[in-house]
């Protein structure tokens, strides 16, 4: 069973992030693969010492498919008050990554917070980073198949594949309502049918 | 599949040289929840430690994303079972912003949203502070902080409706106002605080076995805790004074006076000293809220679009009930964009990464977990400390296994 969300076709509806850039959360930018690490490594010099956040996200029918989101914070990276560290600043990095080779550079050398992160987007969206040290399902069994949080990856498992049930509900009152063959039920017709004729005499 | 023997390798149990590798959970009474952590051991010192997380992982995003926009905020409000009202509230901020109506919020609901904050955040850091004391030995702290705990949930009860789970803060405002004799409630559990506040320090915080465990234990240097992207009152307690609250307000926390308590060593009872002194600057925002309580006033946005016609009006009017319905089992709809949202949650910095497509339910929901960031610096912090002495870094770091696994 496909996920009941389906994304929407129209074009402009298929990339939400470039419809909105006004609501004043953050540096928005929008980077390739190819120039992501220098721009990130850019930003860390710059005094965004901290990456707050790596998600991903699944735009099924676009191209490129899948957005990775950095969340980048500016703090002073030296013991601080409040006044010192003055107005902190978020950027949001996107990057698309193509969804036929969902491959990306990691920045675990860069940040050690990414390492949980990066895995994290691979076991749910299956987005490879390169460089990685230990890409490893995270959040999954790891012995599990395919990507949760993709959008083609159904909601709910067909109902032959969901665990039986245990011996005691098989013989349960639900096949007694409902006679399994003819014999049964020309069987319930004939108590009936004995019952209004007692009813009679 | 039996979890144990699949997770442990043999080689985990193998010995090499001195060095001898071993699990500590994912039933381990000190892990606080589902936490299985692979060490390599010498003696009793730690030398490498690796967390494996995932034994709580339910796909709450997933679930979230094929609901309305409104029934998400329910899952959300289970990651961080400690304090529920954090991750509603800063669902609901998101949703509001792409929304636009963030500024269209009435009075009323930003005060009583403050107060739901500030009271869990005191619910909260009064589970961390009983069972850090559980996990040294120190019993009867974990007695008054539940006595305290007790309070706020009553008040949860009969503000929201439920204790653990109220899914008071709503898109537009709250649930519902404040029932009648609230305030007397609250006033009364302003009251009790401060003496309980001295009782729980007189316990702790001069208790010199307390002080021994706890003192230059997981030494959190700054720049390692910006490395590792430690937030919250873990990182406070490393010198560094970030506090979203402060950096980014929301819900009108400029207009509080407070202070956001920081020291410099950087050790678990550094971080302990964080944890009680912002107890005592919640109380100090409980304080203000509570005069502008008085002021009464609607709690929920004048919009039809997104709230639902007054419940009083339902049983005597057909548009009212029409309006209720098309409401409820339709949902509305949130216009295209994405936003970055974040609160201060107990933990540190909880944030909500939403997309929306113009659709009845959210598109991607990404949740930035301030405890499992938190958590990830246990690799560093632990080798070179006793086993026993991990229990204490793990205590100091407060992660809730809700929020960690998602």
């Amino acid at each position: 069973m496909p996920s009941t969300q389906t994304p929407p076709l129209a074009g402009a509806a298929l990339d939400p992030t470039a419809l909105r850039p006004d609501i004043d959360d953050a540096v928005i930018e929008r980077v390739e693969i190819a120039a992501l690490r220098a721009r990130l490594e850019a930003l860390k010099a710059d005094g965004y010492a901290m990456l707050l956040d790596l998600g991903a996200v699944d735009y099924l029918e676009r191209t490129p498919r899948f957005d990775v989101v950095y969340h980048l914070l500016r703090l002073a990276p030296q013991r601080a008050t409040p006044e010192a560290i003055g107005k902190p600043q978020r950027v949001r990095i996107l990057c698309g990554v193509p969804g036929d080779e969902p491959h990306l550079p990691s920045v675990m050398d860069v940040w050690k917070s990414a390492d949980w992160a990066e895995r994290e987007v691979f076991d749910l969206f299956g987005i490879v980073f390169d460089g990685h040290r230990d890409l490893r399902r995270i959040q999954m069994p790891y012995t599990w198949e395919g990507h949760p949080l993709r959008k083609d990856y159904p909601v709910r498992g067909a109902a032959a594949e969901r665990s039986p049930r245990p011996a005691f509900a098989l013989k349960s009152n639900v096949q007694a309502g409902t006679p399994p063959s003819g014999e049964t039920l020309a069987a319930l017709q004939d108590q009936v049918k004995r019952a209004r004729e007692g009813n009679a005499t | 599949m039996s979890l144990s023997t699949q997770v442990l390798t043999p080689e985990i149990i193998s010995q090499e040289g001195n060095a001898m590798v071993l699990s500590m959970g994912p039933q381990h009474p000190s892990t606080h929840g589902v936490l299985q952590i692979v060490l390599e051991i010498e003696g009793e010192s730690v030398v490498k430690a690796e967390p494996e997380i995932g034994y709580l992982h339910t796909g709450i995003e997933k679930t979230a994303e094929n609901l309305f926009w409104s029934q998400a905020q329910t899952v959300i409000e289970r990651m961080d079972y400690l304090a529920p009202e954090s991750n509603s509230l800063c669902y609901a901020l998101a949703v509001e912003k792409l929304l636009g109506i963030s500024d269209r919020i009435p009075q009323r609901a930003l005060d009583i949203r403050v107060m739901v904050m500030e009271l869990t955040r005191i619910a909260s850091h009064c589970v961390w502070l009983g069972t850090h004391g559980i996990d040294l030995g120190a019993i009867s702290v974990f007695f008054y902080c539940f006595d305290l705990r007790e309070n706020i949930l009553d008040m949860s009860e009969s503000s929201g409706g439920a204790r653990m789970h109220p899914n008071y803060v709503r898109v537009g405002g709250l649930n519902g106002d404040l029932p009648a004799g609230f305030n007397e409630e609250f006033d009364a559990f302003l009251t009790k605080f401060p003496g309980r506040m001295r009782d729980l320090r007189g316990l702790l915080q001069a208790n010199p076995i307390f002080q021994d465990r706890t003192i230059g234990i997981g030494i959190l240097s700054p720049e390692e805790a910006l490395q590792w992207n430690v937030t919250g009152p873990s990182l406070r307690g490393s010198g560094i004074a970030y506090d979203v609250r402060k950096a980014f307000p929301y819900t009108g926390y400029e207009t509080y006076d407070f202070d956001v308590p920081v020291r410099d060593e950087g050790d678990a009872y550094a971080r302990f000293l964080v944890r009680l002194d912002e107890m005592e600057q919640s109380h100090r925002i409980l304080k203000q809220v509570r005069e502008r309580l008085n002021q009464p006033g609607p709690v929920m946005i004048d919009d039809p679009k997104v709230a639902g016609p007054p419940k009083e009006t339902i049983a005597l009017s057909m548009e009212a009930l029409i309006h209720h319905f098309k409401v409820v089992s339709e949902g509305f709809r949130v216009p295209p964009g994405d936003v970055y949202q974040a609160v201060e949650s107990p933990r540190g910095e909880l944030g909500y990464y939403v997309v929306s497509n113009g659709e009845n339910r959210p598109y991607r929901i990404r949740t930035r977990p301030p405890s499992m960031y938190n958590l990830q610096s246990v690799k560093s912090l632990a080798p070179g400390n006793l086993i026993a002495d991990l229990v204490v870094i793990l205590g100091s770091l407060d992660p809730v296994f809700g929020e960690v696994d998602r």
